[in-house]
């Protein structure tokens, strides 16, 4: 089910607001930060807008990890949408944990300034998948 | 705790006379020489059994889309069935107005499957029914609450034996009221608080071997009580490809299981009902395959409430979990 093409080097869908951690995302380009090519970014108009059943799709098809990204709490451009992802993303870790995956699935908070903070956190998330792979741990 | 004790005939007296109104139903279980089966009584009740030993499908399931329009109807229903009719209220899938749930106490039940059923309608005494818990469906074996404590009312068995009823909303008073006898201090209950449920864990390996025999017939969601969406995300081809997706899907990913995506479908539907779902093993009992779903959708979802102190269908005021957020919280989710 999780074997991909690419042995070696992961791939990554990262789910992002579009309203912040999509900008960031923008931001580092303009400003010529690299972050790795195996990450690919699926805008979305807030992070609550984030069915887990998109998560969970992008796991069956051979993601090798998977971010939810958007504005820090309280900053939501739809005022609440981001504490709900919060719950969401917080119980589908939990039942990634039962069925002993939880390593594949990440949430954090950048915003739209944060372009630095971005290249940080995917280029962090990219390396420790990136390396438990080579080292033959990831199923 | 104040209740009222009375016979079975007391509540089917009443129940008649409540009937006796053109504009009167009650949602209960029926007997018949083939075992116990729901019914929804209307004039008069026939053949009504109060409790049921054998599970087929969970009632609320019959509900589901119910607006009663001036009509008054009462359900007496076990304890996960009146679980998934308060989570479906809450959901605005059924309106709340002119229902009147009693949850009555449950012994378990046996898989309407099981062939040897019908030995058991004979028994008297419901809780003579599981002597032998060998029959009995795991997942009443690990049932949090067979107590009749949730909806308006309850109807309860005493240790002795004796029944009794209990209000516990407005509308259970009114319940009540319908009953001839008076309220006095109740004796020890013959069921009593279930343990918490242990931690359950597994992994993908376990996870694809018991879903393996999967057909993909999606009678495990169509007999979930609370799997309730019109517009489910399995109704294209997108999540469960066939054709140019499935060979697209193949060429992306390596090979593919078949059915295809039967384990993708398992974990979404877990997850979408994991807040709500009550553990009552109708998708087990639904299921031609014979797979042991409810392991699994009850094992997740208890995990996934606890991490909210929720249980679904405990109470009416209980938001569920996922509509309802707390400004400071669950830290350890960020990264
Ligand atoms: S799941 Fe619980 S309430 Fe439902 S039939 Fe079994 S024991 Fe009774
Ligand atoms: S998932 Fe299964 S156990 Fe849970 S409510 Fe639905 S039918 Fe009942
Ligand atoms: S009822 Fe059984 S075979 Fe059918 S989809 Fe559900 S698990 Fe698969």
């Amino acid at each position: 089910m999780l074997e991909g093409r690419n042995a070696k080097n992961p791939e990554i869908i990262g789910f992002a607001c579009s309203y912040c951690t999509f900008k960031a995302s923008e931001m580092a380009g303009s400003l010529r930060m690299k972050y790795p090519d195996g990450v690919k970014l699926v805008q979305v108009p807030c992070s609550s807008r984030v069915d887990p059943a998109f998560v969970i799709k992008a796991v069956f098809e051979g993601a090798d990890g998977v971010f939810v990204a958007g504005c820090h709490p309280g900053d939501c451009h739809f005022i609440k949408g981001n504490y709900f992802t919060r719950r969401k993303v917080a119980a589908l870790k939990e039942m990634f944990d039962t069925f002993s995956i939880k390593d594949k699935l990440h949430l954090f908070w950048v915003s739209a300034a944060e372009g630095r903070r971005f290249v940080e956190k995917v280029s962090g998330m990219y390396n420790e998948i990136k390396e438990k792979k080579n080292a033959g741990k990831t199923n | 705790m104040q209740g009222k004790q009375i016979k079975i005939d007391t509540i089917k007296d009443a129940l008649n006379e409540f009937l006796k109104d053109e504009q009167h139903l009650v949602l209960g279980f029926e007997t018949s020489k083939d075992g116990v089966r729901h019914r929804i009584f209307k004039s008069s009740l026939e053949h009504f059994s109060l409790l049921n030993p054998f599970f087929d499908v969970n009632g609320a399931l019959y509900l589901r889309r119910l607006f009663s329009r001036g009509s008054q109807i009462i359900l007496l229903l076990r304890p996960c069935e009146i679980r998934a009719y308060s989570e479906l209220v809450k959901l605005n899938q059924i309106e709340r107005e002119g229902i009147t749930a009693v949850s009555i106490d449950c012994f378990g039940a046996v898989s309407a499957k099981d062939g040897e059923n019908e030995t058991l309608a004979d028994v008297d005494q419901p809780k003579d029914y599981f002597k032998d818990t060998e029959k009995m469906r795991w997942t009443c074996l690990v049932c949090r609450e067979r107590r009749g404590v949730v909806g308006d009312a309850g109807i309860r068995i005493g240790k002795d034996g004796t029944i009794w009823v209990f209000p516990y909303t407005g509308k259970g008073e009114n319940f009540l009221s319908l009953l001839s006898g008076e309220l006095q201090e109740a004796v020890e209950m013959a069921i009593v608080e279930h343990a918490k449920p242990e931690k359950f864990a597994t992994d993908m390996t376990e996870f694809a071997k018991d879903i393996s025999k999967c057909i993909l017939c999606r009678n495990c969601k169509a007999m979930c009580p609370v799997c309730y969406c019109i517009d489910c995300v399995f109704n294209g081809d997108e999540y469960l490809p066939k054709g140019d997706a499935l060979l697209n899907k193949v060429f992306r990913t390596g090979s593919t299981d078949m059915p295809p995506g039967k384990e993708l479908f398992h974990m979404i539907r877990m997850y979408h009902v994991s807040q709500v779902c009550v553990g009552c093993g109708s998708c087990e009992e639904a299921c031609p395959q014979g797979i042991s779903l409810t392991k699994y959708f009850k094992g997740v979802s208890e995990r996934l409430q606890g991490m909210f102190s929720y249980m679904s269908g405990r109470s009416f005021d209980e938001d569920i979990p996922y509509l309802t957020f707390l400004e400071d919280e669950l830290k350890d989710a960020e990264d």
